[in-house]
């Protein structure tokens, strides 16, 4: 970790740090807004499965237009996160540091 | 009746048949010659002859248009030399060019024969056509639209368009000719044409109305006369000047023909129209405003809203819909000014009033908001500029369709006077709960009017103008009409959490809107600012009536399944909002955020969530109660919960360390570091970055730090606990340091966490064995040589190190050997040292800052309207005579039995001595009735009266008895009130009370309370009962009395000074002394007394908000002003201020 002359393994894990970070950095915000909105789609679609199907069998459920209103009404949470919050979680990669020690 | 008589002279009673038309398909020959081609069209007045050669004629044109080279191939030789030989003389003034044809059509129109009429127009569409096709040919076909310009013509024309409405065949062919001749040659004819529009465009809007009959959709082969219509009126557009084409749009019959019908059109006649109207009259900047607006009245926006349910045609996958090019034009329309809909509105001022009157300081003063005539005015009725929208919004199905919706808003963004007029007018549609599409669009709907920003300045103006626009214009723009609190409470009620997490987001993002509305509101750069202020508080207090309550809110998310990151998420965010932005309404509010926190700490450090992504959505959550926590000064953070083994401290430490890669948990070591610092842990020296380095240790060394948590989070509660004894050893270790360095130590800087760490280092092995000595042995050289690197006392650092390694397993001596380790560097976290000297822009900021700061200063009317409270014991006589008749819960709850308390203060001996016989009779009808807390209320009254009984004819009661008799007349009613235990148990401690105490005061101030964190929810009630306790010189005299304790005044300002306390209780607190300086003497003894001057004067230092110090700033000077100064000066010996 300190050190003048760091070993060849922890210099390589510096690079893929470095690739990994730069990959991130590249991402635009409008990349990390499609992966947010569609992650919270997907996050929606899991909590409120049950709610949705019962919208589905109900009276007034077109398919045409119904469908698109839904996904339009559950993404619009979307709004509520700042484009830095959005990153934040998009960018989140990989498992905890401590975990499996 | 009489009877009819038959003119016909057929057998009598045969009824009179309309004869039938046979159109007979005419005959033709094929054309070789032009020779051939002059007898086949020469004038005859045969008509089957004249059809003859118009049929031929057609048919070799029909083969010249699909031949290759068209005009200019060889058989068109023919067609030339032909034309050449009935090309009019050159000096004629006014030639007619196809003399023979024209003279046929003439004809036929006398004889009337229909087919001979339409056949011409359409061997002359067909020749036009040919014609254009080569630049010599053009002059030609020029000609011939001339000669259709000639009066012979024109007539024919009319006559042509003005056929019956079933002579198609007819009109339809015409049109076409029309089309030609407007768009021939760049539309050179385009304006004489106009000129002869009494003609040309007869019966133009009929024609637009005869539509294509039958089931089956209409052939694009055979367009219809309304298909024709449309299209000669696009050619003619096209190629129309400016304001032929208003003159044009003012005939109301042909804008009304023209989408009359547009729902049957065909997609390419409505992708036509679309496109030409938008190309060639909306966006046409050289077209006058009032000609769109003829055109886009609000007949003409519903009809083209019609095509949102446009069905017939099936576009491609990259070709845009006929919904979607009706859905852009009617955004482009409403939205852009230049169109002729949208009109400038005054964004929340409704139109006609004027938002900048001058309106007399003395009736401001006086009546304040009410002083403006208008401020309730616009409850039912919004007046607005833009009346076409307005007409056309509710035909709209926002709910059904995400265009519908998005047009809607779009309209709203651009004209705000448009939100609260809408609802209004549109009251019929409830938001009453229900799992259905129609439900959840609706919901979408008002989510997206609820986030339009609120306007910048209130209006359109360049600045905000000078009177607040009508609360509830604002209130409609926040929280619409249908989100009432009914409706809201149902859905945060509601069974479905589909339906709470909606109703959750839409309360989010209406605070969020609130919060900017009042952050306008605030903006120290108005003129009346007490009027801003009053309007804000209305607002909020409007808002709070609209909004469910905050315990309906906080209950709603608190039921929320773990699983449901996004829901719990919204919903923290909800309850983060309402702390800050209603910190008001919610002190009265249990809320146990440290519950809340272990959950989603322990799911969260337990590594629960599989995905990274999770994780940082649990993060997000996490921050949003970090900071309800920093509001809730009843926070524990040493000291685990039950049923976990680590303090919320480590734990949140933990999460930091064990954050995946790419979340960055900034907010929660700021957190961290903001704990740290205050309890000690770490140094708070401007530049030290608290506990990054052992952040930045535990991460470096990931494999042990899983060992060390149970012993790190006992150091962090041993530091906390016993912060003195580590400055104490912090003193020793650097004296021992600088003696046996023989250096001379200044300031030594040293986490005192790591003296914790060196003093419980032996203890080390009964958190966990030698595995932990062992992992802490490769952690602390790291933690100390990076506390190095952040400008840590190194010599003092190194002695503690070597002490260290007394308790570390270091068998072979190494790690005593390398001692601490110099020049590490942070590898998983930025830091960079903090320049000592500020650059000259930093000068320059911060020296700006000190004069703005300076400069804020406040008026003493601006203080009293921001402390003065008035007098609620003021006393009322006619209150012995209301509460007679009043039964046992109104006495209580509407307050009868409060204003009968409040006369015992009184300066009339009888009217006490009546105000007591009314509260036992009061006491006894409550004691009778079947009141829910009777028994309380009874004894809160009883012991009241007795402690009166004996004093009462001395003098009135002191403010202090009488103002904690009425407030807590408010607690025994509500067993629910977090002071409900103490209030009882001070009713049973005894009979009567003395009045020379301050009831409760010491219970509130020194005892914990009773309930999670509700001390501020005491202190608050405490505050308000004090202030109304404080009337009188003999009150005041209670306030500076000597106590066990302490006065009381002492002690309120002691408590004012605590960090966590926020500004509404610091505010209550500055009330007090407001008060105690309208008080004869109060001044003088809470300067001589109780140094308030000095206390002001430091408050004012410590705190960074330039208005909060302005409000120090003006007090100190209200108390100069109202104490004895002379006295004061000879006191203070230098003098004040």
């Amino acid at each position: 970790m300190s050190s003048s002359s760091p070993e060849p393994q922890q210099q390589q894990q510096q690079q893929q740090q470095q690739q990994e970070q730069q990959k991130t950095e590249q991402k635009s915000q409008k990349q990390i807004d499609d992966e947010f909105t569609s992650y919270y789609l997907q996050r929606a679609t899991k909590e409120f499965g049950e709610a949705l199907d019962a919208v589905r069998s109900a009276d007034d459920f077109k398919s045409e237009s119904s469908v698109a209103v839904l996904i339009s009404a559950l993404q619009q949470g979307t709004e509520m996160f700042s484009g830095e919050e959005r990153r934040g979680v998009i960018c989140a990669e990989g498992r905890g540091r401590g975990r499996g020690v | 009746m009489g009877k009819r008589f038959s003119y016909g002279g057929d057998a009598v009673g045969a009824p009179r048949k309309r004869a039938k038309v046979v159109h007979e398909a005419p005959t033709s020959e094929e054309v070789h010659a032009s020779r051939q081609l002059r007898q086949l069209l020469i004038f005859d007045q045969d008509p089957a002859r004249s059809r003859h050669g118009l049929q031929s004629f057609k048919l070799f044109l029909d083969e010249l248009l699909g031949a290759d080279g068209g005009i200019k191939s060889e058989r068109a030789r023919i067609l030339r030399d032909y034309l050449d030989s009935e090309k009019p003389a050159e000096e004629d003034e006014s030639p007619v060019y196809l003399p023979d044809i024209m003279q046929t059509w003439s004809y036929a129109a006398q004889t009337n024969n229909e087919n001979i009429m339409s056949a011409v127009p359409v061997v002359l569409v067909l020749l036009l056509r040919l014609l254009s096709q080569s630049l010599e040919t053009v002059p030609y076909g020029l000609g011939i639209c001339r000669t259709l310009l000639q009066k012979r013509q024109q007539e024919l024309i009319a006559r042509n368009l003005a056929a019956d409405k079933g002579k198609s065949f007819v009109i339809s062919p015409t049109l076409r000719l029309l089309r030609e001749a407007v768009s021939f040659d760049g539309g050179a004819i385009a304006r004489p044409l106009f000129r002869a529009r009494a003609t040309m465009l007869k019966s133009l809007a009929r024609n637009m109305g005869i539509v294509h009959m039958g089931e089956d959709k209409e052939d694009t082969k055979r367009p219809s006369a309304r298909t024709n219509a449309i299209q000669f009126f696009l050619s003619a557009i096209k190629y129309l000047h400016p304001e032929a084409k208003k003159e044009l749009l003012a005939q109301r019959d042909v804008v009304s023909a023209l989408t009359r019908d547009i729902k049957q059109d065909p997609p390419y006649l409505l992708k036509e129209l679309l496109t030409g109207l938008k190309t060639h009259i909306i966006m046409d900047d050289k077209v006058p405003r009032e000609a769109k607006s003829n055109l886009l009245n609000t007949s003409t926006l519903v009809r083209l809203s019609a095509l949102y349910q446009y069905r017939l045609d099936s576009p491609a996958e990259n070709e845009t819909s006929i919904a979607d090019l009706a859905h852009e034009l009617l955004l482009t329309v409403c939205t852009n000014p230049a169109c002729g809909v949208l009109r400038q509105d005054s964004g929340l001022y409704p139109r006609e009033i004027d938002p900048n009157t001058t309106i007399p300081t003395a009736e401001l003063d006086d009546l304040g908001l009410e002083a403006v005539v208008w401020m309730n005015k616009f409850r039912n009725e919004v007046p607005i500029r833009n009346f076409t929208l307005s007409n056309f919004l509710p035909n709209l199905r926002p709910w059904s369709s995400v265009k519908q919706s998005e047009l809607i808003t779009s309209i709203f963004k651009v004209a705000p006077e448009l939100v609260a007029n809408y609802f209004i007018n549109n009251k019929s549609f409830t938001f009453e709960p229900k799992l259905s599409a129609t439900w959840i669009g609706y919901a979408a709907f008002l989510f997206n009017t609820v986030i339009l920003p609120i306007p910048e300045n209130l209006c359109r103006g360049p600045s905000v103008p000078e009177l607040p626009p009508p609360t509830s214009i604002v209130l409609d723009n926040i929280l619409p009409l249908p989100l009432n609190q009914k409706a809201l409470v149902r859905c945060l009620e509601h069974k479905s959490n589909m339906i709470k997490f909606f109703a959750t987001r839409i309360l989010v993002v209406a605070i969020e809107k609130l919060d900017a509305a009042i952050r306008i509101y605030q903006d120290p750069s108005h003129t009346n600012k007490s009027l801003w202020n009053e309007a804000a508080r209305r607002l909020i207090d409007e808002f709070c009536q609209r909004s469910p309550g905050i315990r309906n809110m906080i209950n709603a998310c608190q039921k929320i399944p773990t699983q449901d990151l996004l829901h719990r998420e919204a919903a923290s965010r909800l309850l983060r909002l309402l702390y800050e932005v209603l910190p008001q309404a919610t002190l009265s509010a249990k809320l146990d955020v440290s519950t809340q926190l272990d959950a989603v700490l322990s799911r969260i450090s337990n590594q629960e969530l599989e995905d990274p992504r999770d994780f940082a959505l649990g993060l997000k959550e996490l921050e949003s109660l970090l900071a309800i926590a920093g509001y809730s000064p009843g926070m524990r953070w040493f000291g685990a919960a039950k049923g976990t083994t680590l303090s919320p401290f480590t734990q949140l430490l933990k999460v930091c360390v064990e954050a995946p890669k790419g979340v960055s948990p900034k907010t929660i070591l700021q957190v961290l570091n903001f704990v740290a610092v205050e309890q000690q842990l770490v140094p708070g020296h401007t530049g030290h970055p608290g506990l990054l380095p052992l952040v930045e240790a535990l991460q470096a060394s990931a494999k042990y730090a899983s060992q060390v948590w149970s012993f790190l989070d006992n150091c962090f509660t041993q530091c906390a606990n016993k912060s003195v004894k580590y400055v104490e050893m912090l003193q020793e270790i650097a004296q021992e340091a600088a003696e046996s360095t023989r250096q001379k130590i200044n300031e030594p800087l040293v986490s005192p966490i790591i003296l914790a760490i060196r003093d419980q280092l032996p203890h080390a092995s009964k958190n966990g064995g030698e595995d932990v000595l062992k992992a802490l042995g490769r952690l602390l050289p790291n933690f100390l040589g990076l506390s190095i690197t952040v400008g840590e006392s190194k010599p003092i650092l190194n002695s503690v190190f070597s002490k260290m390694v007394a308790d570390l397993p270091d068998p072979k001596g190494k790690l005593a050997k390398a001692g601490v380790p110099g020049r590490l560097q942070f590898q998983h976290n930025t830091w960079a040292p903090k320049r000592t000297k500020a650059s000259a822009s930093e000068k320059n900021a911060s020296n700006h800052l000190e004069t703005t700061t300076s400069e804020t200063t406040i008026d003493q009317d601006t203080l009293e309207s921001m402390l003065h409270i008035p007098d609620s014991l003021e006393a009322e006589n006619s209150a012995l005579m209301k509460w007679a008749n009043k039964t046992a819960d109104e006495l209580v709850d509407e307050g009868y039995a409060t204003s009968l308390i409040a006369l015992l203060a009184s300066e009339h001996a009888s009217i006490r001595k009546e105000a007591l016989v009314s509260i036992l009779k009061v006491a006894d009808k409550i004691k009778q009735s079947e009141y829910e807390e009777k028994e309380q209320v009874w004894l809160l009254l009883a012991e009241l009266a007795e402690t009166a009984r004996d004093n009462i004819n001395d003098g009135p009661l002191p403010s202090t008895i009488v103002a904690f008799a009425s407030h807590a007349l408010h607690i025994v009613r509500d067993p629910l009130h977090g002071l409900y235990p103490k209030v009882n148990i001070f009713l049973t401690r005894g009979p009567y009370w003395s009045l020379d105490k301050l009831p409760l005061v010491d219970e509130i101030l020194t005892e914990e309370p009773n309930v999670g964190d509700a001390f501020y929810t005491q202190i608050s009630w405490l505050l308000t009962y004090l202030i109304d306790g404080l009337r009188t010189t003999h009150d005041l005299e209670l306030y500076h009395k000597k106590r066990a304790k302490g006065p009381i005044f002492e002690r309120i300002l002691a408590l004012a000074v605590n960090p966590y306390m926020r500004l509404p209780l610091r505010t209550q607190a500055l009330r007090l002394l407001y008060r105690a300086s309208g008080i004869e003497g109060g001044s003088t003894t809470l300067t001589t007394r109780f140094s308030v001057m000095n206390w002001l004067e430091e408050r004012r230092s410590a705190c960074t908000d330039p208005s909060e110090a302005a409000v120090y700033d003006g007090l100190r000077k209200r108390i100069w002003e109202t104490c004895d100064q002379q006295r004061v000066t000879e006191w203070s010996k230098t003098g004040l201020p």
